[in-house]
């Protein structure tokens, strides 16, 4: 088992941290899409605090695309009145059409860089523990937590498509200029932004390696397994679950945090109903229940969605649906399970041929 | 007396489920509890439990009243459950199926940052040798057998050091050999444990009812007594084992 | 005092009636034939005179002028009776003649004359002869064949308040056939007299006449009035009355619009969560693809339409009224294929199959988007358009009372499906128990596929129903697809009287957050409503009680 994860990280750090910007530097690879890369980084972080409370947990929350997009929102509205600032206006543009003459109470704490980290961080976990609270207090779970939490997710869309919340309505926020100093445009802070993802995931990777291997990662496992059963063994499963939902939640605003400076919009069209089923397929795709599943499902369905919209736009619905389908009746492990069924039926017959020569 | 009940009530959609005015067990008592389907003996141990809340009456263990606490505080108090159907974690090894249920801390930093200790395996494997499980120690719990998987969860039961463990049709589905060895063990764990069973198979009460019998029957208290003053009971057959009942008439 | 208000009112009425003065008539009849017989200058004479003198009833003839839609026909002018261009073209439209105003002209068969009839012409007028028409423009719409069009002139007569305007209006108003614009115009003829009267006892018999005729904006009026008026105290304090007296009516007639909303909302989310909600009970499959259920209803009685306008030529209400059924068993057969592809290996694994099934969907959306492109409408069978007005500002649009209708219908026969026949005894026996079912010798995959069926069909006719409120687009099923799950849920799940209770009662608050907040903050609320409901009842309005339902 070790080796083969071994080999799994050789591979993904020799393509991702030497081949990739090794070839942009000697200009085989394009600055888009050491970019794109980036954000699929960015993708598959929030897919791994999926993965825990899903997979692991068997929560199934459908509105991890609307933590993703409060920490998108924090960061974008800093990047806006940092642009703003720089352009002498006191109010972003939108504001200034939808005749707004002050800025509103909610942006004035996302002027300061530090405060706007910090909340960024603080909103969402907090969204989390108040959602979380009352939904795991009154035993929800199952196929009610998806719907109501699908219908939360429904919910904050339309609020977040507004006008009156301020946030830019279906416009989204976007025409950032620069992020802590560093011109976004810029091909250097592109690098950097990648490498900083790469860094977060391969963090994030880590920390929930280690959640899930210590014995809170077993009681996540035997929630999953018999809620009833873990808590006459005097776990209190509300606090897991809290805590592990929370720390999804935590996982997706970062991811959101570190896509806004890397695609430069936010819309409310990330966060919609559909993002977050998306957001679920990449895990269930690449195989749940297993960290590094969830890291190439959501690094190779994005991928393979750029490949389709250029080449067939119309199928890639087709393409994406009938993998929905595939993956959950015939491969309950994703591809992973599927990878490592292969090497073990590999493995016996290697045992085989030795055993009869 | 370790736990003392009175009248203990619950209905469902207006059937009462259980009508219990009176039930008390001594410490390291071990009690049978029989009925027939219906009778609520599966309701009275939900109730103990804090599965099932019940609409009136009050429970006493230790003489701390538990009616209305939650599950993990009555298991804290040192009541554990094993279900009728085995309740194990199918998707984690018979090794940590154990270390779950080990009394420690457990609360979420406990758990993050926790270190087996060597005592704690030995204990571990003291258990696992208890019930039988040694060689499965690093199987999937799911992969044992329907047996394997009652004692284990026993296992689990005896792990969290209840004062009474409740145990359910231990004895179902199992093979004649395995119910022998069910009722074994049982019996030791008797020296250190409280224990309520409630079965259906008569030769596994007889051979684990070494003290008193309780009856059920629709949710009241038939009777309470020694098991061959319960089986030889005119009311009892009547209500329960029914006129010609094989297995009361083999016995 | 009473009788005053009433004899005014008579007299008032009375002058509606006022006939026109003969010798008018004649000169009109003589610049009428200047204008289509005489030359441009001429012409120009004749207009100009018109224009000048105003006889209403030569109105209608100027307005055709002014739109160039003059048209001659034996010797009398006609105007076509539809506005629109291609139909004109297509030689259907009726004639109607301009002198008398306005009447059905008969051809030299005394066949109904159209603008295929012969000898029809067009009669040119210059631009220049037109122009002369600009200063009776406002008062020219008052005479459109459009009601739309005369309520708007009518609307702009009172930003004028010339005084001297009111005797067009009346004679518009004589000949007002719509209802709503005759309202419309009633109000402004009175307003203006209101503002002109010069002696109270007038005054509140106008304002009486206002209260009467109750216009939209009638409260508004009387408040300026009340605040403004000249004629005393006492008249000034009535009218405030009447106001708040308007208001309260109004505000009460409004709930009662609310309230049957919020009911034809409920019936809608009762239609889709039904079949939702008998399958999820009955095989443990939340279906995602549900919704598209619905958007497949809508198509096929889109399609439907398109096969009875293509290959039978008509337009008759059928169309929609044989594709109920239709949509019932095209949902019902491919919500069966689906069973037999997908579904029948996710029985009780509402998780997975709702990924599954989400998958199902997308592919769906995308084929509906491939076959039909994005937006598609469905025409609304005119038996079913429009609305039963039972007060002036109370229509219940009848499309919605038959989509009521219908939700009641179909709940009924569901409810006798399940309760009265094999079948239904069936469906209820393996959602209790699919096991033990299956040990009675009830062939549980069969009854799936069948409630599946149904279920699906019932998506089908939500479908159908649907194209009577709005557009036929791909992804019309998302819209609802998470508000009647919402219902499943609050109404406990394979309950089919919770899915009743719960739809109208999510229909209901729906409304009634919205007539307080707006629609969208009404949605945030009825969520909050729902997981505050669920701290209290988690297992939905009507839970299985005992302990085989606590698991």
């Amino acid at each position: 088992m070790k080796k083969k994860d071994l080999i799994y990280y050789i591979i993904f750090l020799l393509v991702f941290a030497v081949i990739l910007p090794l070839g942009h530097v000697a200009g085989l690879v394009s600055t888009n899409t050491i970019s794109l890369w980036g954000r699929y980084f960015c993708f598959a972080i929030a897919a791994l605090g999926i993965d825990l409370i899903w997979g692991y947990t068997g929560i199934l929350s459908m509105c991890q695309a609307f933590f993703f997009c409060l920490g998108s929102y924090g960061i974008a509205m800093h990047m806006l009145l940092k642009t703003t600032a720089a352009n002498g206006a006191t109010v972003p543009d939108f504001m200034v059409w939808n005749k707004i003459e002050t800025l509103p109470l909610a942006w004035i704490p996302f002027q300061s860089s530090g405060l706007t980290l910090v909340l960024c961080l603080v909103v969402p976990a907090l969204f989390a523990f108040l959602i979380g609270y009352v939904l795991f207090r009154s035993r929800i779970k199952g196929v009610y937590m998806a719907i109501i939490t699908q219908a939360l997710a429904l919910a904050m869309w339309l609020l977040f498509l507004r006008n009156e919340t301020k946030l830019g309505g279906t416009n989204g926020l976007t025409d950032f200029k620069t992020l802590l100093g560093f011109r976004l445009a810029d091909t250097g802070t592109k690098m950097a932004l990648y490498g900083l993802s790469l860094a977060v995931l391969c963090g994030a990777y880590f920390l929930c390696n280690r959640m899930v291997h210590s014995k809170f990662g077993k009681v996540l496992l035997a929630i999953r397994d018999s809620e009833s059963r873990i808590s006459y063994a005097a776990y209190n499963v509300n606090d897991y679950k809290l805590a592990v939902f929370v720390v999804a939640a935590l996982l997706a605003a970062v991811a959101g945090m570190l896509y806004v400076p890397q695609t430069g919009i936010i819309t409310p069209g990330r966060m919609d109903v559909k993002a977050s089923v998306e957001m679920v397929m990449w895990v269930a795709l690449g195989g749940r229940g297993n960290l590094k599943g969830a890291v190439i499902g959501a690094l190779l369905v994005n991928y393979l969605y750029s490949i389709c919209t250029s080449l067939f736009p119309d199928s890639w619905l087709y393409i994406l649906g009938f993998f929905f389908v595939i993956t959950v009746l015939f491969f309950d492990k994703g591809l992973v399970g599927v990878v490592d069924m292969a090497w073990q039926k590999w493995t016996a017959y290697k045992l085989r041929r030795a055993a009869i020569s | 007396m370790l736990l003392s009940v009175k009248d203990l009530a619950v209905s469902f959609g207006g059937v009462h489920a259980l009508a219990l005015s009176q039930f008390s067990l001594r410490d390291k008592e071990l009690r049978v509890i029989i009925g027939p389907n219906g009778a609520g003996k599966s309701t009275f141990l939900d109730i103990l439990c804090g599965k099932t809340k019940a609409d009136k009456g009050q429970v006493f263990f230790n003489d701390t009243l538990i009616t209305g606490k939650t599950e993990v505080q009555i298991a804290r108090l040192g009541i554990g459950r094993k279900f009728q159907k085995p309740s194990v974690f199918p998707g984690l090894s018979v090794y940590d199926n154990l270390l779950l249920a080990a009394r420690m801390k457990k609360d979420i930093f406990s758990s993050l940052f926790f270190k087996a200790t060597r005592e704690l395996n030995d204990r571990l494997h003291q258990v696992a040798e208890k019930v039988g499980l040694v060689p499965q120690l690093q199987k999937l719990a799911g992969s044992l057998s329907h047996g394997q998987q009652q004692w284990l969860e026993i296992a689990i039961v005896v792990l969290q050091d209840p004062k009474l463990m409740l145990v359910d049709e231990p004895a179902a589905g199992l093979s004649t050999e395995e119910t022998e060895k069910t009722g074994a063990l049982l019996l030791e764990l008797s020296n250190d444990h409280s224990i309520i069973v409630i079965e259906h198979d008569m030769q596994f009460v007889q051979q684990i009812a070494k003290e008193r019998v309780t009856v059920l029957v629709s949710g009241r208290l038939l009777m309470e007594d020694t098991f061959s003053v319960v089986r030889n009971d005119q009311r009892v057959i009547d209500c329960y084992l029914g006129r010609t009942n094989p297995q009361l008439e083999i016995i | 005092m009473k009788t005053v208000r009433i004899t005014g009112l008579f007299i008032f009425c009375l002058l509606f009636q006022r006939p026109l003065l003969r010798a008018q008539t004649d000169s009109t009849g003589i610049y009428l034939r200047y204008i289509l017989d005489g030359s441009d200058s001429l012409c120009g004479v004749g207009i100009s005179r018109l224009v000048a003198l105003r006889p209403t009833e030569a109105f209608p003839l100027l307005r055709a002028i002014n739109d160039m839609r003059l048209y001659r026909l034996n010797g009398q002018p006609v105007t076509p009776q539809s506005d629109e261009p291609t139909a004109i073209d297509s030689g259907k439209v009726l004639l109607l003649s301009l002198l008398p105003p306005y009447q059905l002209v008969n051809d030299d068969h005394g066949h109904p004359a159209t603008t295929g009839s012969s000898g029809l012409t067009e009669v040119k007028i210059s631009r220049g002869n037109r122009l002369l028409l600009t200063p009776v423009l406002p008062l020219l719409n008052l005479f459109s064949t459009t009601p739309q069009k005369r309520i708007l002139a009518y609307s702009q007569l009172q930003q004028n308040q010339q005084i001297d305007q009111l005797p067009y209006l009346q004679a518009a108003l004589a000949q007002e056939t719509d209802a709503e614009a005759l309202r419309t115009g009633k109000d402004i003829y009175y307003s203006l007299q209101l503002q002109h009267a010069q002696h109270a006892a007038t005054a509140r018999a106008y304002i009486d006449s206002i209260v009467m005729n109750w216009s939209d904006n009638a409260a508004t009026m009387l408040r300026t009035y009340a605040h403004n008026g000249t004629l005393g105290k006492d008249l000034n304090a009535y009218t405030a009355q009447q106001a708040v007296a308007l208001e309260t009516r109004y505000d009460r007639l409004q709930k009662i619009q609310n309230f049957f909303s919020g009911l034809s909302l409920g019936s809608i989310l009762i239609l889709i969560a039904l079949g939702l909600s008998i399958v999820y009970g009955l095989a443990g499959i939340i279906n995602m693809a549900h919704g598209e259920f619905l958007m497949i209803g809508a198509y096929t009685t889109y399609v439907v339409q398109c096969i009875f306008g293509n290959i039978f030529h008509s337009h008759s209400d059928w169309a929609f009224f044989i594709s109920l059924p239709v949509s019932f068993v095209v949902a019902g057969l491919l919500g069966l294929l689906l069973e037999r592809l997908v579904i029948r290996h996710l029985y009780s694994k509402p998780l997975e199959s709702l990924l599954a099934t989400w998958g199902v969907s997308l592919i769906l959306i995308q084929a509906a988007r491939s076959i039909f492109g994005d937006l598609t409408a469905v025409k609304t069978p005119t038996v079913l358009s429009g609305g039963w007005q039972i007060l002036p500002h109370l229509v219940l649009p009848y499309n919605r009372i038959f989509i009521i209708t219908l939700t009641t219908g179909v709940v009924a026969l569901t409810y006798g499906m399940l309760y009265r026949t094999r079948l239904g005894m069936q469906i209820r026996a393996v959602t209790q128990n699919r096991q033990m079912s299956a040990c009675l010798g009830i062939e549980t995959r069969r009854v799936a596929a069948v409630t599946f069926f149904i279920g699906s069909g019932l998506a089908g006719i939500a479908g159908c129903a649907m194209t009577l409120i709005g557009n036929v687009v791909p992804d019309m099923g998302q819209t609802y697809i998470v508000d009647s799950f919402l219902v499943v849920v609050t109404g406990g799940v394979g309950k089919l009287a919770g899915t009743i209770v719960a739809g109208l009662g999510i229909g209901f608050l729906t409304k009634l957050f919205e007539s307080f907040f707006q629609a969208v903050y009404g949605k945030v609320f009825i969520l909050l409503f729902i997981m505050l409901f669920m701290q209290y009842k988690p297992k939905g309005l009507f839970p299985d009680k005992g302990r085989l339902a606590e698991d």
